[in-house]
This record gives structure tokens, C-alpha cells and sequence, in this order.
């Protein structure tokens, strides 16, 4: 910490006066280079002690950590606490659950966000548009945590086997189920729940580009007597392929991470889910809370990040091939 | 365009919208409805769409203390936390837009790494439990959600938007680079400004995670903690039919915690959304 304090030290100077006594400061290039350098470095030493430290940190999934001795003074154990996570029979269900889950939610939000921007762009009415655009946007502002109260609400109501969902299907004489102790259905309620969540929020960014769509193209069409649902389908649909592969390979990027948020705050530490809901990420952290096993969980963290960043580096390359121009990194 | 006849194709348009629209704001009705719908009646139905001005789990949230050290949680979490992660965002931000030789790319590759490659839960928990010691300290939620990779990308476009000569001439006059960032940069960039402090605040403000792993104090809990745990003890009286019927209204009371958890963001949403669509959509077409 020591070496973070010397180098902050000089921001007490005013900012007009240039340092003095250094010799790379010398310059005018340099200088700028030192004060532009100045307003980053909060954000480097954030990036260092709750990024890359941590990176160092991983180190205790070779360990037997011990909380006394701390991460580096701890006891290795090679590749102990793999075997244990390999061997302890719910590997193969977590990376399962977890792979199918995000495949299901990233395919289906991207559907959604396409689908319901393609239909707002539909709409003349700018205050039918805009209040519309805002009431599907507004979901993804809403903590996990809300909407597992409201999926309570709707699946279970105060009595466990009640809920909106059971009574509006009663309506059509189906028998009422009980949703919070029957795992079959919830990889599909998830998704609906994800879909509610991030569909208005994709379809800004699908709206987005549909804006920068020239609007010649249209015209085009329209001479040669296209309908609009054509229209959508020969000419706005194609167009938005840039936009939805970048989004894919930020999400393929991520299809080793578990939305640790909402299922977690949906599913809790209600075990008869866990079947079909259990993803790394609540593994690791019920592994961590309940077992107080660092090492393992460690040990999947890393598992995780490694095959994550495989597959980051392996969608970015694909992506820049199949489109120069929209590459994101 | 607008004499144009209307098609089967927009016609399916609106109906869609109109029924995406409902599935979003029917839930957010319940809700409020049901906090202002009496225990006894919500628990025969468990939802309600017309209130009966029941006021009594409000009444209980106004008077008891928890609720209000969890505001103040929150308050204080969000309001911290968005001015430090402003802050920290817009230096970072400035000095990869201005595309100094040597400064600008390196910095910009230190702070996109992260997205890629993470040490992931149990480092981050040891560093903040045995080696910042910050359990139970509001800062344990703030200082891991300090910078978003994203909203960097979001303000960096916004800077190098910004004309390039009025710099220029700045330093001409002999403006140093921290002036023209204080007096000039940060000045023409409020609305960018607000577009990033929105998501942040609504970050921090929505952020439980953080707080699950560092906070055990329930005086320090913030309010989608404190829901999260009444979540749990509900289902504890869900297996227990019989306290279901007890004198507090547990059920209403959760509603009405979520109504006020909402409140903040539904109130402050209509002003705010088009910044945050204004956010996204820089950030959509400009990384």
C-alpha cells in the first residue's frame, strides 16, 4: 500500500502547477501524458486490488487453504480439490444445468428483443411507441430479488399451492400445481422470467439499429410492392444480424457463468430445484456459505473462468471472420 | 407515410405490444395492489388486482425501525456509490478517449481484461473478509461494483463525440489537461454524466449480492436483503400453515416491502428513461 500512497501524493498539488524536479515531466506531451495518467489512477488500483489480485488469489485452488495461515502460506495440495469437485457426482449436473440454462436464456431473450423491436417499429403512434417502449424497458431495472416476489405471487400466493398462474388455470379446468416442489418446468419458467427481464431491454438495442436502417432501403421495397411483414422479414430481420452477433458473443462468452442473481434469488436453498436448477455459480456459493470449502470452490472458479475465457477468445474470432466491421474488442 | 392503409402485419404488431406491455405492468399492479390488500383476504387468494386500502403493513413498515435502517442502507450505498463509481468512471474514461501514444490503449486493455478473465468468487471473499476486513461496512458493497467495464465503453464514446478543436484551442490558451478535463470536458458531458450515474445508481440501489456475501448485520442489510431474507421466512411459514394466520401480516407486509423497494425507481423512471435508452443505444452502436 505503501508505493499507492507515493503515487497519489501528488494530487494535492494544485492542478495548474506542473510538477516539479522530474525529468520525464518535462515536456509538454509528457505532462499531459502524467495528468491523463493522474484522473486513471483510481480506476487502475481498482482494477488491480478487485481484479487482478484476486487473479493471483486463485492460487488457493491448489491449496489446502487454512484461515489462519492465509492464501499464501497455506499447505498445496496439487490438484486435490478438482478431483473432489470431479468426483463428488454433481459436477456433470451443474455444468449441464448450467450450459443448458444460458443456451436457453440467450437464444430466447435475443427472439424476444428482435421480435418486440421489429413489432414496436411497427407502430406510427410516437406516444403509443414511447409509453410502450417504456413499460417493456422497465423489468430490467428491477432487483432479482422483486421478481422472485412477484413470481411468488404469481406461481405460489400466500398458501403455497395458490397464485394467479394456478387460478387462471382452473378458468380452463387444469388441475393447480405446485410449482415450488416439482423441478420439471423451471428451466422454461426461468426462461420466461428472463425473457420478461431482458426482452425490452434487448429490443432498445434492436430499435437502435433498426433507426440506422437507411431509410431508402424501405423505399426500395415498397415500389417493388412489399407488404410490411415482408418488409420485416427480407430486409430489417437480415440487417440486424451485426447487432445480434455481437450480442451472442458477449452471451457465448459468458455461458459459463450461472445468472447466479436470479436464480439464486428465485430458487434459494430449496433443494427439490436443484435438480434442474442448480448452475455453478449457486453451487459455489452454497459450497462456500454451508461448507465453508475454499479450496474447491476455488478450484471450480477457476475451472470456470479458464473454459469462459476459451470460449471469449474462440466467439470473438469467429465473429471477426464472419463480420470485420463489427468487431467489439 | 401516414395515409398509408393499415396492414395485417401492424395490426399483429400492436396486439403484440399491447400484450408485452400488459405482461410487464400486471405484475408491478399486483404487487402494489396486494400491499394495500388485507392479510385474511390475501390469504385466500394470494394476489389481489383491486385493493382494499388496507394500510396496515405500511403503517408497520413507517413505525418499526428495520425498514428504515434498511432505507438508509440503501440510501447510503447508492448515493456513495454512484458519485465514487462516477468519478472513477469518468478519469478512466477521459484517459482512453483522448488516445494518448503509450497511455490510452494500455489502459484500455487493463480495463476490458477483467470482462474475459475473472478470479471469481472465493478470492474476491477472501480479499474483502481477511485482507480489507471490510465485513459488514457499506463500502463491501460498493468498492466491488465500483467501475462497469460497460459504462466505460458508454463514456468513452461520449468523450471523443465531444469536438476535438474546442480542446485544441484550450490548450493553446495553456490549459493543462486536468483543467480541460474539469473546466471543459465534464461541463459538456452532463448528460452523458446522467446516463451513467442512472445505471449505477439503479446498480447499487438493486445490488444484493454484494451484501448477501459481506453484510450479516440486519442493521445494515440493505432493503432487497432485507426482502430476501423475508422471502426465506416465508417459505419457513409456508411449511407452517398455522402461522400464516398469525397476528403479523407477513404476506402483506413482503408486498408492501417490494412496493417501497420499487418506489424509488418507478417515480424516478419516467424522467429518467430516456437517458438510459440514450445509454444503451451509445453504447450499442458506438463499442
Amino acid at each position: 500500500m505503501s508505493t499507492l500512497q507515493t503515487r497519489q501524493e501528488p494530487q494535492t498539488r494544485p492542478p495548474s502547477a506542473p510538477p516539479r524536479r522530474r525529468r520525464r515531466t518535462r515536456g509538454p506531451a509528457a505532462r499531459a501524458a502524467w495528468s491523463v495518467g493522474l484522473l486513471a489512477l483510481p480506476a487502475v488500483v481498482y482494477f488491480v486490488v478487485f481484479n487482478y489480485l484476486p487473479m493471483a488469489g486463485l492460487v488457493v485452488a491448489f491449496k489446502e487453504f487454512d484461515v489462519n495461515l492465509g492464501i499464501f502460506d497455506s499447505p498445496w495440495n496439487g490438484l486435490e480439490n478438482f478431483r473432489y469437485f470431479l468426483e463428488s457426482g454433481d459436477a456433470a449436473r451443474i455444468l449441464f444445468n448450467t450450459l443448458f440454462l444460458n443456451v436457453l436464456f440467450l437464444g430466447a431473450t435475443l427472439a424476444a428483443g428482435i421480435l418486440l423491436a421489429i413489432m414496436l417499429n411497427e407502430i406510427r403512434s410516437t406516444f403509443f411507441k414511447r409509453v410502450s417502449q417504456s413499460v417493456v424497458f422497465f423489468p430490467y431495472f428491477v432487483s432479482p430479488v422483486v421478481i422472485s416476489i412477484i413470481l411468488q405471487v404469481l406461481l405460489a400466493g400466500a398458501t403455497g399451492g395458490g397464485g394467479a398462474v394456478n387460478d387462471a388455470m382452473s378458468v380452463f379446468g387444469l388441475p393447480s400445481v405446485d410449482w415450488y416442489t416439482e423441478p420439471g418446468p423451471w428451466p422454461w419458467i426461468l426462461t420466461v422470467v428472463k425473457i420478461w427481464q431482458l426482452g425490452g431491454y434487448l429490443s432498445v438495442i434492436f430499435l437502435a439499429a433498426i433507426t440506422g436502417i437507411p431509410e431508402e432501403v424501405y423505399e426500395a421495397g415498397m415500389i417493388d410492392g412489399a407488404s410490411r411483414a415482408q418488409m420485416a422479414w427480407r430486409i430489417t430481420l437480415p440487417l440486424l444480424k451485426p447487432t445480434a452477433a455481437v450480442l451472442l458473443v458477449l452471451g457465448v462468452g459468458r455461458i459459463f457463468y450461472g445468472d447466479f442473481g436470479t436464480i439464486y434469488a428465485i430458487i434459494g436453498d430449496n433443494g427439490t430445484l436443484f435438480e434442474n436448477t442448480d448452475v455453478i455459480d449457486t453451487y459455489v456459493f452454497r459450497a462456500l456459505r454451508q461448507l465453508g470449502d475454499f479450496g474447491t470452490t476455488a478450484a471450480i472458479g477457476l475451472f470456470q473462468s479458464v473454459v469462459g475465457f476459451i470460449l471469449v477468445v474462440i466467439a470473438v474470432m469467429i465473429q471477426r471472420k464472419y463480420s470485420k466491421e463489427t468487431s467489439i474488442l | 407515410m401516414s395515409t398509408r392503409k393499415l396492414e395485417p402485419f401492424t395490426i399483429v404488431s400492436i396486439i403484440g405490444v399491447s400484450f408485452a406491455v400488459l405482461a410487464c405492468a400486471i405484475p408491478f399492479w399486483m404487487i402494489i395492489s396486494g400491499s394495500f390488500t388485507s392479510e385474511t383476504k390475501l390469504a385466500t387468494t394470494g394476489y389481489s388486482l383491486f385493493p382494499d386500502f388496507d394500510f396496515t403493513a405500511y403503517k408497520m413498515i413507517l413505525t418499526g425501525p428495520a425498514v428504515l435502517d434498511a432505507y438508509l442502507a440503501s440510501l447510503f450505498i447508492t448515493g456513495v456509490g454512484t458519485a465514487l463509481s462516477l468519478a472513477v468512471t469518468s478519469g478512466l474514461s477521459w484517459a482512453i478517449a483522448r488516445r494518448l501514444p503509450g497511455i490510452s490503449r494500455p489502459l484500455t486493455i487493463f480495463s476490458y481484461l477483467p470482462m474475459l478473465f475473472s478470479g471469481g468468487l472465493v478470492p474476491l471473499y477472501l480479499l474483502v473478509t481477511q485482507y480489507l476486513h471490510l465485513q459488514n461496512s457499506y463500502f463491501s458493497v460498493i468498492l466491488p461494483l465500483l467501475v462497469m467495464p460497460f459504462l466505460v465503453f458508454v463514456q468513452v464514446s461520449a468523450f471523443r463525440q465531444l469536438p476535438e478543436s474546442i480542446f485544441e484551442s484550450a490548450k493553446i490558451d495553456g490549459a493543462g489537461e486536468l483543467r480541460i478535463f474539469f473546466t471543459i470536458a465534464l461541463p459538456l458531458s452532463k448528460p452523458i454524466l446522467a446516463v451513467v450515474g442512472l445505471f449505477y445508481a439503479v446498480h447499487y440501489w438493486n445490488d444484493w449480492f454484494m451484501a448477501l456475501l459481506f453484510i450479516d448485520d440486519p442493521h445494515k442489510a440493505p432493503l432487497p436483503l432485507v426482502l430476501q431474507n423475508l422471502i426465506s421466512n416465508i417459505s419457513f411459514t409456508q411449511m407452517l400453515p398455522q402461522l400464516a394466520e398469525a397476528a403479523t401480516p407477513v404476506y402483506q407486509l413482503r408486498l408492501a416491502l417490494t412496493a417501497v423497494a420499487i418506489g424509488p425507481i418507478l417515480l424516478a423512471y419516467p424522467f429518467a428513461q430516456r437517458y438510459f435508452v440514450k445509454g444503451i443505444t451509445l453504447g450499442a452502436t458506438k463499442g
